[in-house]
């Protein structure tokens, strides 16, 4: 089968703006969780949010205006992204151009925000640019007016899957032949009172409130919950015949996709993680690989209890305790939609550097995790494939194979 | 006239982000990069801020500043009688 080329990337995340920040943030494994003015007085005041991000500055002067944040985050991650490629948008043919991006949520601060007005001073203080806002499909369509992308054109929502569902559709339209470039990635601003709330009032966000830069803890016997974060990420992919004919600088293959449902429970993951074991298995065959053949494993490991306890166990029926494993939400929180995009970018990287960046705030690995879980200081090795899963509320699992170049 | 001039630039440079250096009375809001969409924004936060409520009809992004300026400020001269 052809395989997809990536070429390029950009990342926006809690650890900085632009992928080289966001590199040597993960690599420094200390968390970017910090007390969040914006949760004052909440059960949970703390998250992970892009530091320094000026929408004048990153995106252009009105951005404000017209975009919600998530967009705003995408938008700069795209530039990024299509810029690293060595693709000047002025000049590429645009009907081949697709564009693929997940999201869980939308425009969530802009909803609150509006809803606030209309309670308070009616429907007529309500903006006529609510809904060009709030909508999650935005965040491609916006993409699409400012890198003249008028290829197929999508959001994808499977919670905290989304970004690498994106990944994998996009995947699927270059194997298909509908577009000959697909920007694709996720993107999330979810840090809002509200959604913070929903999240704790479920039990899902860590309680740490007296140290948030220890929340985080994916795989630690101490764990309690995941850290809400923000961000962007996205990857330009081309088959990999075009990229090299261009004569591209190819990152990392993206070698396969594999997608499955629980169909076991509203949030709470199947134990006997069956869907991610199917899901993993298939990616693995489209990769044309066997599990030995798997060195590195970005795992989802949000630092709740139930997720990281049975999706070690997935794992380990899967792969043994051979592979390096890191959890990249130890430093960056969980970026909802975005989080998948973010860690397949990572992953691409690891491969690239030979580099697996630690697991942040691992101190004490829980005893019925028995995998080689990176901590302290990033390893050092030849990597030759990586795996990159993801899992949504719903029970919707996405999980992507990338191959060193 | 000229306050309502003052209040619509006003709100064009900080409310939509407009470079004050390219309004001018004879500017339309499309040469200020005022689309439609922009434009019924526009009415709404004039009704906000300042209280006159303009038709969406009555203003287009092909009119003039110093026009919509002259519509604001009979709507003003007219609620103040």
């Amino acid at each position: 089968m052809t395989a997809v080329a990536v070429t390029g990337l950009g990342l926006v995340t809690a650890a900085g703006i632009g992928a080289q920040a966001t590199w040597a943030g993960v690599c420094a494994g200390r968390s970017a969780a910090r007390r969040d003015p914006n949760l004052a007085g909440l059960a949970v005041d703390f998250s992970c949010t892009v530091p320094g991000f000026d929408p004048a500055l990153h995106v252009g002067t009105r951005s404000r205006l017209i975009h919600d944040r998530f967009v705003q985050l995408a938008l700069t991650a795209a530039r990024e992204a299509v810029a690293d490629a060595g693709h000047d948008p002025a000049g590429w043919d645009g009907a081949r151009v697709g564009v693929v991006v997940g999201c869980g949520l939308g425009g969530v601060a802009t909803w609150e925000r509006q809803q606030r007005a209309m309670t308070e001073n009616g429907p007529g203080s309500v903006s006529a640019l609510l809904i060009p806002m709030l909508v999650p499909n935005m965040v491609a369509g916006n993409i699409a007016i400012d890198l003249k992308a008028t290829g197929p054109n999508l959001v994808t929502a499977t919670a905290c899957a989304s970004g690498a569902t994106a990944l994998g559709i996009a995947r699927d339209l270059l194997l298909a032949d509908r577009c000959d470039i697909v920007l694709a990635g996720g993107s999330e601003a979810g840090v809002s009172p509200l959604i913070v709330t929903g999240f704790a009032q479920m039990g899902a966000l860590s309680r740490r409130t007296d140290d948030p830069a220890a929340a985080s803890r994916p795989f630690d016997a101490g764990r309690d919950g995941f850290v809400i974060g923000e961000g962007s990420a996205v990857l330009v992919l081309e088959r990999e015949p075009d990229a090299r004919a261009r004569g591209a600088h190819i990152r990392a293959r993206f070698a396969g996709y594999g997608a499955s449902a629980d169909a076991h429970h509203l949030t709470a993951p199947d134990p006997q993680g069956t869907g991610v074991i199917k899901a993993t298995y298939d990616a693995l065959r489209d990769a044309g690989l066997a599990p030995e053949d798997i060195d590195h494993v970005n795992a989802h490991g949000t630092s709740t209890p139930l997720n990281d306890e049975i999706e070690a166990n997935a794992l380990g029926v899967l792969f043994g305790a051979g592979p390096a494993v890191t959890s990249t939400k130890g430093v960056l929180g969980h970026a909802l939609g975005a989080a998948g995009a973010i860690e397949a970018a990572l992953s691409v990287l690891t491969l690239q550097q030979g580099t697996v960046p630690p697991t942040a705030n691992l101190e004490h690995q829980d005893p019925k995790i028995d995998l080689d879980v990176v901590a302290g200081a990033p390893r050092h090795g030849r990597l030759k494939a990586a795996v990159s899963n993801s899992f949504g509320f719903g029970g919707q699992n996405a999980v992507l194979v990338f191959a060193a170049a | 006239m000229t306050n309502s001039y003052d209040a619509l630039v006003d709100l064009l440079v900080h409310r939509f982000d407009v470079d004050p250096a390219k309004i001018t009375p004879e500017a339309t809001f499309e040469d200020l990069d005022i689309d439609s969409l922009f434009m019924v924004e526009l009415l709404l936060v004039v009704q906000a801020e300042l209280g006159v409520e303009i038709p969406d009809e009555a203003a287009t992004p092909r009119d003039t500043i110093a026009k919509a300026a002259e519509l604001i400020g009979a709507q003003l001269a007219a609620s103040a009688s």
